[in-house]
């Protein structure tokens, strides 16, 4: 990579995803994760993004205090996930404050690139929930 | 007991709820806004929950956000501290509908006594004297004129849904009144959502002296003495005592018991701290009841040997009035300064910032309520209040020797702060006399002689 000044090299194949940046002072840093493989699969650890890439994420974050879910009902699909494209209305996930379900809208435009948050974990205001190319 | 509370607040007081709860083996759930993560409450509570934005409407005052928080929490109780929600009747009757332990008095009481108006009704009711004042809202300005000639100038103007010292307009005649009921209405209107205001008779250069309340949910209700708050600036609190220096065994007795009676009456649960103005004479008014435990229940603590927070959380968990508590007699004598974030140089600015270097006095006798530290970024969105310096003494004037001691060694750089202020009151013969009233403050500064002392130490420069 420091032949060819690459800063970030990113692959992705097969259900496996690997990142490599070329880190602040002379280490590289590397991150892999096991891209999700079906829909109802366990939350995605995602891999945590590069500073270099964040920076050009935009975050959706979330307005409120709650138990945070994927889907509209415990055997649904997910509202989206890792690829799929989002307008500012389309509902990305349900955020459940007291025992109201709120339907949490992007508000932002582009495709998924990350699931931050954990599917029926708590989140509180201003949690990363997504990340949206 | 409970096993996890849920602090609804920030700063000192989250802070000493937090200390009291970990003393008493309970979990703690510190709620924050965006500006307070660095907060020491927040970094001491067992978990934390950011609730929203810095302003407090998006944050502290969130109702909504501050019960999803105890729900995803889990907790059994919440505990208001002071000021935010600590006075709302209709968050009090939120948690409860949740079937959480809100530590305070039941929400009915916090509804009535906030109503300044049917405080003083109940007050009356009960026996307790009350200024002189207008029977109820005054509903036009005729009204008021025809009140206030019949009370007697000097008036006070107050708004009926107001409190700690705000929706207040002094009139010495009829032309300042008509001009004074209209701009109080438009203030308490614009501060606390209602316009109705009504009308005592203003005591010049009262004394201000406040007795505490503590009662369980088993009908015991008792009262541990009195605080001298008459050292204010702009009707803010700035310095408390206790005991007070113009209170006599007989007064205190007189006092007590008409608190107590008052308490009761309303069927009072918790602490409270019933507000008197007591003139020249030693004649005693009803002012106003506060529904919530004081920024200056420390120095009751200290004086009456006992810790004020824990006893709430503990009437609130259903137990009946610790003994110590019940049968506590007053020992020594304690002064508690508030240090603001404010240049006293440069009338009292608010100097929110980075705090560079923070030095707290110790030694014997001294007690700091504060989530201040070397590093500390204080907030501009938040009351002024970075810390509480507490001192006690065998005798009156041993405190006031052990607090400007203390304060000298108060050392807070990168900010400006109320210390050389309160450095200065500690050296006031007025003030060391004990022969100060609510007007003291104005006219220590207006005086050519006065002078701030800034701390001695020079440390870290």
């Amino acid at each position: 990579m420091k032949k060819n000044d690459l800063s970030v090299f990113e692959m992705e194949k097969d259900g496996f995803r690997i990142k490599l940046q070329k880190g602040l002072g002379d280490q590289p840093i590397i991150a892999s994760t096991a891209a999700p493989a079906v829909p109802n699969g366990p939350a995605t650890a995602g891999a945590a993004p590069t500073s270099a890439e964040s920076a050009s994420l935009k975050e959706i974050a979330s307005p409120m205090v709650g138990t945070f879910y994927r889907a509209g009902s415990p055997d649904g699909s997910p509202f989206v996930d890792v690829g799929t494209k989002v307008n500012e209305d389309t509902v990305v996930c349900i955020i459940e404050a007291m025992k109201v379900m709120n339907e949490i809208k992007a508000e932002t435009s582009g495709v998924i690139a990350e699931v931050v948050a954990e599917n029926s974990k708590p989140v509180q205001f201003g949690q990363v929930l997504f990340r949206v190319r | 007991m409970f096993e996890k509370v849920l602090i609804a607040n920030r700063g000192e007081i989250a802070l000493r709820v937090i200390r009291a709860c970990k003393e008493l083996g309970i979990r703690t759930l510190a709620v924050y806004s965006d500006a307070d993560v660095d907060s020491l409450h927040v970094q001491l509570a067992d978990e934390a929950i950011c609730i929203g934005a810095a302003p407090s409407s998006e944050s502290y005052l969130k109702i909504d956000r501050i019960m999803s928080a105890a729900e995803v929490g889990d907790v059994d109780a919440i505990h208001p501290g002071y000021g935010f929600l600590a006075e709302n009747a209709h968050f009090a009757e939120v948690v409860e509908s949740c079937k959480i332990k809100f530590i305070g008095p039941p929400s009915h009481v916090i509804q009535k006594m906030g109503d300044k108006n049917m405080a003083r009704a109940c007050a009356r009711k009960s026996g307790v004297p009350v200024t002189p004042g207008s029977d109820g809202v005054v509903e036009n300005d005729k009204d008021a004129a025809k009140v206030a000639k019949k009370i007697g100038y000097p008036v006070m103007i107050k708004a009926v849904a107001g409190g700690g010292g705000r929706g207040m307009r002094a009139a010495h005649n009829e032309t300042s009144l008509i001009a004074g009921y209209h701009s109080a209405r438009l203030e308490a209107e614009k501060a606390f959502g209602a316009a109705d205001v009504y009308i005592e008779k203003l005591i010049v250069n009262p004394h201000h002296i406040e007795f505490q309340i503590v009662a369980d949910t088993h009908g015991r209700v008792v009262h541990l003495g009195e605080r001298d708050c008459s050292i204010q600036r702009r009707n803010q609190k700035v310095i408390e005592e206790c005991p007070s220096p113009i209170m006599t065994p007989g007064l205190r007795k007189k006092m007590g018991n008409a608190a107590v009676k008052l308490a009761k009456s309303v069927g009072y649960q918790n602490t409270g701290t019933i507000e008197f103005l007591v003139d020249e004479d030693r004649r005693f008014y009803f002012m106003e009841m506060n529904t919530r435990l004081q920024v200056e229940h420390t120095i009751t603590e200290e004086v009456y040997g006992c810790d004020l927070v824990k006893e709430q959380i503990r009437i609130a968990a259903g137990e009946p009035l610790s003994p110590h508590v019940a049968r506590a007699v007053p020992r020594s004598h304690a002064i508690q300064c508030r240090i603001n974030a404010e240049d006293p140089a440069n009338n009292f600015q608010p100097s929110p910032g980075r705090i560079a270097f923070y030095y707290a006095p110790g030694g014997r006798g001294v007690r700091i309520d504060s989530h201040a530290y070397t590093g500390y970024v204080v907030p501009p969105y938040y009351d002024s209040l970075i810390g509480k310096i507490i001192t006690i003494g065998a005798t009156r004037s041993s405190a006031i020797d052990r607090m400007r001691r203390a304060l000298d060694e108060y050392y807070v750089t990168g900010i400006k702060t109320t210390v050389p202020f309160h450095a200065a009151i500690m050296r006031s013969g007025e003030f060391r006399d004990g022969k100060y009233d609510t007007g003291f403050v104005e006219r220590m500064m207006s005086s050519e002689a006065f002078q701030l002392v800034p701390p001695r130490a020079h440390l870290h420069e």
